[in-house]
């Protein structure tokens, strides 16, 4: 917990942070609007007394209500992890801007974020999909996306037709005969 | 895949109603025409004497399914478009509908061949969730058991970078050093490949007399045995006129790319996140950080090698301070962290291998995203190969040691 | 973005040309004649209709295996056949036997199974004294295809050329919980529940991963099918030109 990194970061980026700075354990978050973030991000990349020139992580978050891109950055001026939140993008057309002109490597990680929530990067030059095939239509991690198993929320409700009769508890010399003979 | 799947005999070649082709795109309702991007654009516009080469999903290489599509011109390699997803399995989804404790058994085989640093960085994510204390002779256990697991995950690397320039032998040396690793940790975890070893606030089991004695008797020659596998390699002239130069990758670069581990630190940057962000007990322990300069193919070879001789530095350590007490810290079965979030990094062998979990103050993890080292270092060979020849594209990609299992997630 | 890196090259070491070395690499366009170009008036790829079902001789339309079924190619044992003219009684025993003992794995691993598939084939459990040891990069040189890892829908349309690449006769393995029956991606919405539904299972090897010894045990029961002419494969009947009572 870094007190010297709340104070610099209070002090330069103090109107645009929602909340203020937090801090728990070795982490210190800050929360952005999804305009501010390029900035931000860059005034912690180039200034010699925050340094932030390592990029640690870059995640796509579905809260149910808006969407959120987490950046995770590491400095060598501090034993803090930081935490930049750009929050409040839209759920239904989550637009955010690419940082890749800061960080090449964060082009794919991008495109994750793109591939399971459906975040547009504004300024990634290779958006597509790259864990999903090309023709998948949904966006898996958003939270509106259930697994087919999920029995308390899919429209199944319980039912796992593959599963009921391999249960002990369901097994009669009847189910273990016909599940033999037809197998 | 569906709810709807019903019960009897796999629909396969017994069902003449059923389509390969139906099976195959379930999930998918129609094809979306999809718009070209820029980079793909570029890509797949090919100049006067130019040819797409597909290394498809299955190849000699031993990476994994990995299809990169290669523009060459001639030998010569112009573009490189690798496309993942062959092995994406929707881990991050399923945790989400997993306990605390079940998300465990889901990080092991994201990076299967080392998969305790998979569960070490979750865990200590939920330790900083649940404000757990984890007992300092479980910290040594683990300390001892991920270097082993470190150890074992270099000399298969090693043995895989001959094997994609073409030499079978190392290989079978490697795979000594690493079967016998992972007898030692079966004797202590239970399992030879995923261990499932690590809980919230501990691990699952003391040290017992098995493992000590196989670890007493793999110690005693393990340093010689090293030096005497990584001498079959180091003075190799094949290995080094085809390594030496190939691939060199700068400091800056690294940072531009985000990339950690063995890959930056052969190029200069003495990044490790167990002395930049100590965790564990790692700040007791006394080992050196090896650097190369060159960043070369070689360069990230060799280092691998300082890395395993830093590695059984640390296991002598730890045996040697190995503290008495309990190894799990008392815990509900059912675990409810507080609404947060938290985010944890360990060192991998392939890099910072990092977990970043929301919890809404249920038993399920709201959000549990994982950062893989391979992932991000997979763009660099679409940066380091153009210019080189086809067969180069091999040695690259074996020098940055990618694991399928933990790019596809 | 200046990379140092691409201007080397790399079989010369650091980058003296060495006049010694016998291959050396033309290192600008200049340098290498003029090819030999010969127009292809055969076929096109930007053809649409080349890849058709019978053009140009291309088998008719044998994409799955239901319509390999009802082809009726692959029923027929060229290799009984031929050596029924040597030695007419022993004919399948000693066939099935030579098949038994040099199955050749493809090299199709796809997660962390194939990690253990490599652990069986080096030297502490040497897959190679039950005669296995070439994993064959191409499937027209490979006899069992073992699938080691999980099966992604995006894998499967890859996997399933393979296996239709695979020249008969053919087994496969399914080794793992995931190619079992989905294992712990069960749930999951981009994973193949069991590869038995996309091909023909003939051993399943359960574990995750299986011990090598695992693996190992379940490859003699290969072994054991084909000798006794069981498996997906046997099941098929033999060619139409084979005397009844054979």
């Amino acid at each position: 917990m870094d007190r010297a990194l709340r104070a610099r970061l209070e002090r330069r980026f103090g109107e645009r942070l929602a909340g203020g700075v937090r801090q728990r354990h070795d982490e210190t978050e800050i929360r952005v609007t999804a305009a501010d973030v390029a900035d931000t991000l860059r005034a912690l990349h180039d200034e010699p007394e925050l340094d932030f020139r390592m990029l640690a992580d870059l995640a796509g978050v579905d809260t149910g209500t808006h969407m959120q891109v987490v950046y995770h950055l590491w400095s060598a001026t501090t034993g803090d992890w930081l935490r930049v939140v750009a929050d409040g993008l839209d759920r239904e057309a989550p637009r955010a801007p690419s940082v890749t002109f800061l960080w090449k490597g964060a082009e794919w990680m991008e495109r994750e974020a793109y591939d399971m929530f459906g975040i547009v990067f504004e300024g990634n030059r290779d958006l597509r999909r790259i864990y999903l095939p090309d023709e998948f239509r949904s966006f898996p991690l958003r939270k509106d996306f259930h697994l087919p198993d999920d029995a308390s929320r899919s429209p199944g409700l319980g039912v796992r037709p593959m599963e009921e009769t391999l249960s002990p508890r369901d097994a009669t010399p009847a189910t273990n005969l016909r599940r033999s003979a037809g197998s | 895949m569906t709810a709807h799947t019903p019960a009897g005999p796999h629909p396969s070649l017994d069902d003449p109603s059923v389509r390969i082709e139906d099976i195959l795109r379930e999930g998918i309702v129609e094809a979306v025409p999809v718009g070209r991007t820029e980079r793909q654009a570029e890509f797949y516009t090919l100049r006067d004497g130019e040819m797409l080469l597909n290394m498809g999903p299955q190849h000699p290489s031993t990476h994994g399914v990995l299809r990169v599509v290669l523009k060459i011109d001639g030998e010569r390699v112009v573009d490189i478009d690798p496309v993942l997803g062959y092995l994406h399995r929707g881990v991050e989804k399923l945790c989400e509908n997993a306990d605390y404790h079940q998300t465990i058994c889901y990080m092991d085989p994201l990076e299967y061949i080392s998969s305790l640093f998979c569960e070490w960085a979750p865990v200590m994510a939920f330790e900083k969730l649940l404000d757990v204390r984890v007992p300092r002779r479980a910290e040594y256990i683990r300390v001892i058991a991920t270097e082993l697991n470190r150890i074992a995950s270099h000399v298969l690397t090693m043995g895989f970078f001959a094997l994609d320039l073409g030499g079978l032998t190392p290989v079978l040396y490697g795979f000594i050093e690493r079967d016998e690793i992972m007898e030692m940790l079966a004797s202590l975890t239970g399992q030879k490949l995923l261990f499932n070893y690590m809980r919230i606030g501990g691990v699952n089991g003391d040290l017992n007399h098995d493992f000590m004695s196989r670890l007493g008797d793999w110690m005693s020659h393990a340093a010689k045995q090293v030096e005497a596998n990584a001498g079959l390699l180091n003075e190799n002239e094949i290995l080094v006129r085809r390594a030496r130069g190939l691939g060199v990758l700068d400091a800056d670069t690294c940072l531009r790319m985000a990339v950690t581990g063995p890959n930056i630190r052969a190029s200069g940057l003495p990044f490790d996140v167990r002395r930049s962000h100590p965790y564990s007990i790692f700040p007791e322990l006394d080992f050196d950080i090896p650097t190369r300069n060159e960043g070369d193919c070689l360069a990230r070879y060799l280092l691998r090698v300082d890395e395993v001789k830093q590695s059984l530095r640390i296991i002598d350590q730890c045996l040697h301070q190995m503290p008495d007490g309990p190894v799990m810290a008392k815990l509900p079965r059912l675990v409810r962290p507080r609404p947060g979030r938290a985010f944890a990094a360990v060192e991998g062998p392939r890099g910072m291998y990092a977990a970043y979990v929301i919890s809404d103050g249920t038993d399920q993890p709201f959000r549990m995203r994982i950062h893989d080292p391979s992932f991000v270092h997979l763009q660099l060979v679409a940066l380091l190969t153009p210019g080189n020849l086809v067969a180069d594209t091999m040695a690259i990609m074996a020098s940055l040691d990618p694991v399928m299992g933990g790019v596809d997630k | 973005m200046a990379l140092s890196g691409d201007a080397l090259d790399p079989i010369g070491g650091s980058g003296a040309p060495d006049e010694a070395a016998v291959l050396s690499v033309p290192t600008t366009a200049t340098d290498v004649d003029a090819p030999l170009l010969v127009a292809n008036e055969l076929w096109s790829p930007a053809d649409p209709a080349a890849y058709r079902p019978g053009a140009q001789g291309i088998n008719e339309g044998i994409t799955h295996l239901r319509e390999l079924e009802e082809a009726g190619i692959g029923r027929h044992d060229d290799a009984r056949w031929a050596a029924l003219e040597i030695v007419p009684a022993k004919a399948d025993l000693i066939l099935d036997l030579i098949r038994a003992n040099s199955l050749w794995p493809l090299l199709s691993g796809l997660a962390c199974c194939a990690i253990e598939m490599m652990s069986t084939a080096t030297s502490r459990n040497d897959i190679d004294r039950w005669g296995m040891f070439p994993f064959r990069a191409s499937p027209r040189q490979a006899d069992v295809l073992i699938v080691a890892g999980t099966l992604t829908t995006k894998m499967a349309e890859p996997l399933v050329r393979l296996w239709e690449e695979m020249p008969e006769p053919k087994w496969c393995v399914a080794m793992g919980d995931c190619t079992c029956s989905g294992g712990r991606y069960k749930r999951s919405y981009s994973t193949i529940q069991g590869i038995d539904r996309v091909l023909p299972v003939d051993v399943y090897i359960p574990g995750c991963p299986p011990r090598p010894e695992g693996l190992i045990y379940g490859m003699m029961k290969l072994q054991k099918l084909v000798v006794d002419r069981r498996g997906k494969w046997a099941e098929r009947r033999l060619g139409p030109t084979v005397p009844a009572g054979l």
